[in-house]
């Protein structure tokens, strides 16, 4: 890899580093696990960086989340007893843990439970929900990412979406 | 359960801007004599704003963006890429020191400047989010930038610059006042496929010219620049590359639309 490529590197990589972070820890669910995925995932991304080429239509943010996803989920193959999908407290401890004021409780209380309702969904439904929603891919992008069709995108969105607003009210 | 649930996926794609121009029309066709499927429409958009204000992001730990970066020159360097990182234990203490450091220098010029711009692009990402929704989007719908333009005489107390982009896939699809850091504000929507794109723009303070700077909430980008006339923050949830080229669009319209004004 020459020098130009690493500006390409870092032009192409680095302006989505949070939204690979903000991926990666609602797959996670973990602070320390998401660092570790994003870590791996941009190794791997610099290997095979010489076949991204950026050409009309492939979006830089939708390839580095694309390899974000299968990083975290080829972790979770190799941690068998990490597999469950049930929320658990303790992982999302660390969120509150330092902010003991009531105040800052209350005014994060909102924020606290749409993440808790998202992290408690099924991961399909979790990430089509953080891809859309959070990340702004497009369907199209979306189906890229998690490798199934359009149509199946637009059937596990509106049923995400169904889900999480029985779990807010 | 809506007795409708067949409509439930093409709502969602419709709200998404991902349903195809036909069944778009069709399908508000109905939800004009379908008061069930309205309500629907509506809780949906109700979500879809909780999340989009509540639901947190995460920035990425400037240690983890140091390591990064350290591991794109190591390869550069090497020529061949490095397994793992080995020097993951050394990064770890330097790129704090580092970040500290940084902190502790440019926090405390910082902080309040940004406090100023974060509350500022906070409102105006509302104000997009909130043009989104039926029926908000342009209180004046036209592609004619002269009938744009005169629309916001009396309005306004500034005469907000309009141009058309349709001939570069930009089309005018309106403008609107909206209501952005205590002030009326001219809004102009243009379009791009299915993506909407807000422009803001007021009248600049003296002498504050700069820009442009980007940021990305909650999967919207949102570039803002200042010219010797104007403050523009520009928002919409279309990628990166082609919101900059949209923004430089209307950068090269303005420097050559400037006729020297005699204030």
């Amino acid at each position: 890899m020459e020098s130009s490529a690493l500006a390409r590197f870092e032009a192409v990589v680095l302006p989505h580093l949070d939204a690979a972070y903000t991926l990666a820890r609602y797959l996670t669910r973990n602070a320390q696990d998401a660092e570790d995925i994003v870590q791996d995932a941009c190794l791997r991304a610099l290997k095979y960086f010489e076949g991204f080429r950026g050409e009309e239509g492939t979006s830089a943010r939708a390839w580095l989340l694309t390899i974000v996803r299968n990083t975290a989920y080829s972790a979770r193959g190799h941690r068998r007893g990490e597999a469950a999908t049930e929320f658990d407290e303790t992982l999302h401890s660390d969120a509150i843990a330092d902010e003991h004021p009531e105040a800052a409780l209350l005014r994060t209380a909102a924020k606290e439970s749409l993440g808790r309702a998202i992290d408690r969904l099924a991961p399909e439904f979790r990430e089509v929900i953080v891809l859309r929603e959070l990340e702004g891919l497009s369907y199209k992008e979306i189906s890229d990412v998690t490798g199934v069709p359009v149509g199946t995108v637009m059937s596990r969105l509106s049923r995400a979406r169904a889900r999480l607003q029985e779990a807010l009210t | 359960m809506s007795p409708h649930s067949s409509y439930e996926a093409q709502l969602d794609a419709y709200l998404d801007g991902e349903l195809a121009a036909g069944d778009a029309r069709e399908l508000e066709t109905h939800l004009a004599q379908c008061p069930d499927c309205t309500r629907f429409r509506d809780r949906r958009l109700e979500l879809r704003a909780a999340i989009v204000t509540g639901a947190p992001t995460f920035e990425a730990p400037p240690a983890l963006r140091e390591r990064v970066r350290a591991a794109g020159r190591e390869a550069a360097r090497g020529a061949r890429t490095p397994r793992h990182f080995a020097i993951r234990n050394l990064w770890r203490p330097l790129a704090l020191a580092a970040s500290l450091a940084v902190v502790a220098l440019g926090s405390w010029t910082l902080a309040r400047q940004r406090a100023a711009v974060d509350a500022l692009a906070d409102d105006v990402l509302a104000s997009h989010v909130r043009s989104l929704m039926p029926g908000h989007l342009t209180d004046v719908p036209s592609s004619d930038q002269h009938t744009v333009k005169p629309w916001f005489n009396g309005r306004l107390d500034f005469s907000p610059p309009v141009y058309d982009f349709a001939g570069r896939g930009y089309p005018l699809l309106g403008g609107r006042i909206d209501y952005v850091g205590g002030q009326p504000v001219a809004a102009l929507v243009y379009g791009r496929r299915q993506h909407m794109i807000n422009v803001f723009l007021w009248p600049a303070a003296r002498g504050s010219a700069g820009g442009p700077a980007t940021r990305t909430r909650q999967g919207y980008h949102e570039l803002h620049w200042t010219t010797g006339d104007y403050t523009y923050w520009v928002v919409s949830d279309l990628g990166l590359a082609e919101l900059q080229e949209f923004a430089q669009l209307l950068r090269q319209a303005d420097s050559t639309a400037a006729v020297p004004s005699p204030r």
